[in-house]
């Protein structure tokens, strides 16, 4: 199955404008972007809160509305409403895995709801489905049973990746996926994000906040700032600090406060 | 150097239906007029750190110490009215989001001003005028506006300036400020940590800035306590943070990613159990 649209791009984004009316004022969130995203390629948007980094993931799922201009994943323009061909190409990962998973389901109940909604496999399959997708994120599968509550923040987004991933799609779209969690099971979440990536040949759409996140994660990454897109860099050109516009320095200078220091080797005075 | 705060064996322990839950388990250190950091994961026992040296832990949790001692004063023993005294004057905090430490229902004018027409019995002309002295020495361009105006009408760089301004107006001998830019922008985070600097140089208090942010930290202290488990497990000169010896201050740096940096898996932190039994000698 191919999907892609012409020109070979998973997502598709042309002249997208994002407006959100309310009480009169008019708030344009996104205004004008373009972007094109190649099959199994990784790429970031990369801003400050209110840059419209998130809108644009939101609209190309149907949870923001799109006011002017295209967007489309796998061809498919975002959903009006719940559209269950659109859910087996495309799913997302929110930031904060305390409020994006049933607090009242367990864990079973999570990840084998995709596979009841969309009627696939008898029970038996999807036990073992559910039992797989919890050992390929890194769970035991003695956490079936258990409810979020009883999880630490690491292991409910990996629940929520393993729960994305049930009907795998081809498509995840990110939103800051690891920024509610600590350093070190932030490098585990993304480890394990970037391994799944690789094994299943997946595209991402990823947003964050964090320059350092999305150039470990991301083959392109596009600085945004007031719903524009400032300038597109690839690897290469960030970490020669290749970079054109003032914003993108700005905001590269103020993030690398957060750097690590490059440490001594032990022994080494 | 005089001690401005003196902490020995602190403790703080919450009682549950699974048993005593120690938070922080014997923490020591003493502060000057410096900038000391204290850095942790989630759950490490920074925040309640914090809190119990303001005493300001609630039941069940318990807060216990052999010696802690603010210039002096026994904060453990001291009566409730006068240590109220001591926090709203010469003890205070900044928390991490000033959406959820601002009164939303009062302007920013009246909360600054309050402690100050209460505490000093200043007149109204005269506690505005210091307000908004201390709104432009937070470098808050229009000083008049963000007095007149409530905290929904403010961004998260403001909000955070304005408790700031608000903490220091009593001009306090201690300052706790518990992840005081999380909640912010990189490039506003920025600037709010440059007007902090510039206060506790030039006032000359001492500051304990309590953070996950190892590298943010060591930028911005003069020193570092690495807590894990609710023990420190290891001390350092900010300067000196490449020197780190102990596996998970090592780990906590090695597993960040940085810009530009190697493609590949990052390290993962492997940790050990004893890191929980022994602090730091």
């Amino acid at each position: 199955m191919d999907g892609t649209g012409k020109g070979g791009a998973m997502i598709e984004i042309a002249g997208l404008e994002v407006v959100f009316a309310s009480r009169g004022d008019r708030v344009r969130a996104v205004d004008g972007i373009e972007l094109a995203v190649a099959e199994r390629e990784a790429f970031g948007l990369v801003g400050e809160s209110g840059s419209g980094k998130s809108t644009v993931l939101r609209a190309l799922c149907g949870l923001a509305p799109v006011s002017g201009g295209r967007a489309t994943i796998a061809g498919l323009p975002p959903p009006r409403r719940r559209d269950p061909a659109f859910a087996r190409r495309v799913q997302m990962v929110f930031q904060d895995p305390f409020s994006s998973l049933h607090p009242r389901h367990t864990i079973d109940r999570t990840l084998a709801e995709p596979l009841v909604i969309h009627r696939l496999g008898d029970r038996r399959e999807r036990d073992r489905q559910v039992e797989a997708a919890l050992t390929d994120v890194g769970l035991d599968p003695g956490f079936r049973f258990r409810y979020p509550h009883q999880l630490s923040g690491g292991q409910r987004q990996r629940v929520a990746v393993a729960r994305a991933l049930m009907l795998e799609p081809q498509v995840l779209l990110l939103d800051e996926p690891t920024s509610a969690l600590d350093a070190s099971v932030q490098a585990e979440v993304l480890n394990l994000l970037s391994r799944l990536r690789r094994e299943r040949g997946l595209t991402f759409l990823m947003v964050s906040h964090d320059f350092a996140v999305i150039d470990h994660m991301c083959d392109r990454v596009a600085v945004m700032q007031g719903g524009r897109i400032v300038e597109t860099l690839d690897h290469a050109a960030l970490a020669r600090r290749q970079v054109r516009e003032d914003y993108t320095r700005r905001l590269l200078e103020a993030s690398s406060a957060h750097a690590p220091l490059a440490l001594q080797e032990e022994g080494g005075a | 150097m005089s001690a401005l705060l003196e902490v020995e064996d602190l403790r703080v322990a919450f009682d549950t239906p699974a048993g005593v839950v120690e938070a922080v388990r014997g923490l020591s250190f003493t502060l000057g007029r410096e900038r000391l950091g204290i850095v942790g994961e989630s759950g490490s026992g920074k925040t309640m750190t914090g809190r119990a040296i303001l005493r300001l832990v609630q039941p069940p949790g318990r807060v216990s110490a052999r010696r802690l001692a603010f210039d002096g004063q026994e904060l453990l023993t001291l009566p409730e009215r006068r240590l109220r005294a001591l926090r709203g004057r010469r003890l205070a905090m900044v928390m991490q989001d000033p959406k959820y430490s601002l009164n939303p229902v009062m302007s920013v004018g009246r909360q600054l001003t309050e402690g100050l027409r209460r505490r000093e019995r200043l007149s109204r002309a005269e506690a505005r005028r210091r307000a908004l002295a201390m709104l432009e020495a937070v470098q808050i361009r229009d000083p008049e506006r963000v007095y007149r105006a409530f905290p929904h009408e403010l961004s998260g760089g403001m909000g955070q300036r304005v408790m700031i301004a608000m903490m220091l107006i009593p001009e306090p001998d201690l300052l706790i400020a518990d992840e005081p830019t999380s909640a912010l922008d990189v490039t506003v985070e920025a600037e709010v940590l440059k007007i902090l600097d510039g206060l506790v140089r030039e006032r000359g208090l001492g500051l304990i800035f309590i953070s996950h942010d190892l590298p943010l930290v060591s930028r911005f202290c003069d020193r570092v306590l690495v807590m894990y488990a609710g023990r420190v497990v290891e001390e350092l000169k900010a300067a000196e943070l490449e020197r780190a010896r102990h596996p998970y201050t090592r780990g906590l740096l090695r597993c960040l990613p940085r810009v530009g940096g190697p493609r590949g898996d990052l390290a993962t932190l492997t940790r050990d159990p004893a890191w929980a039994e022994q602090g730091a000698e």
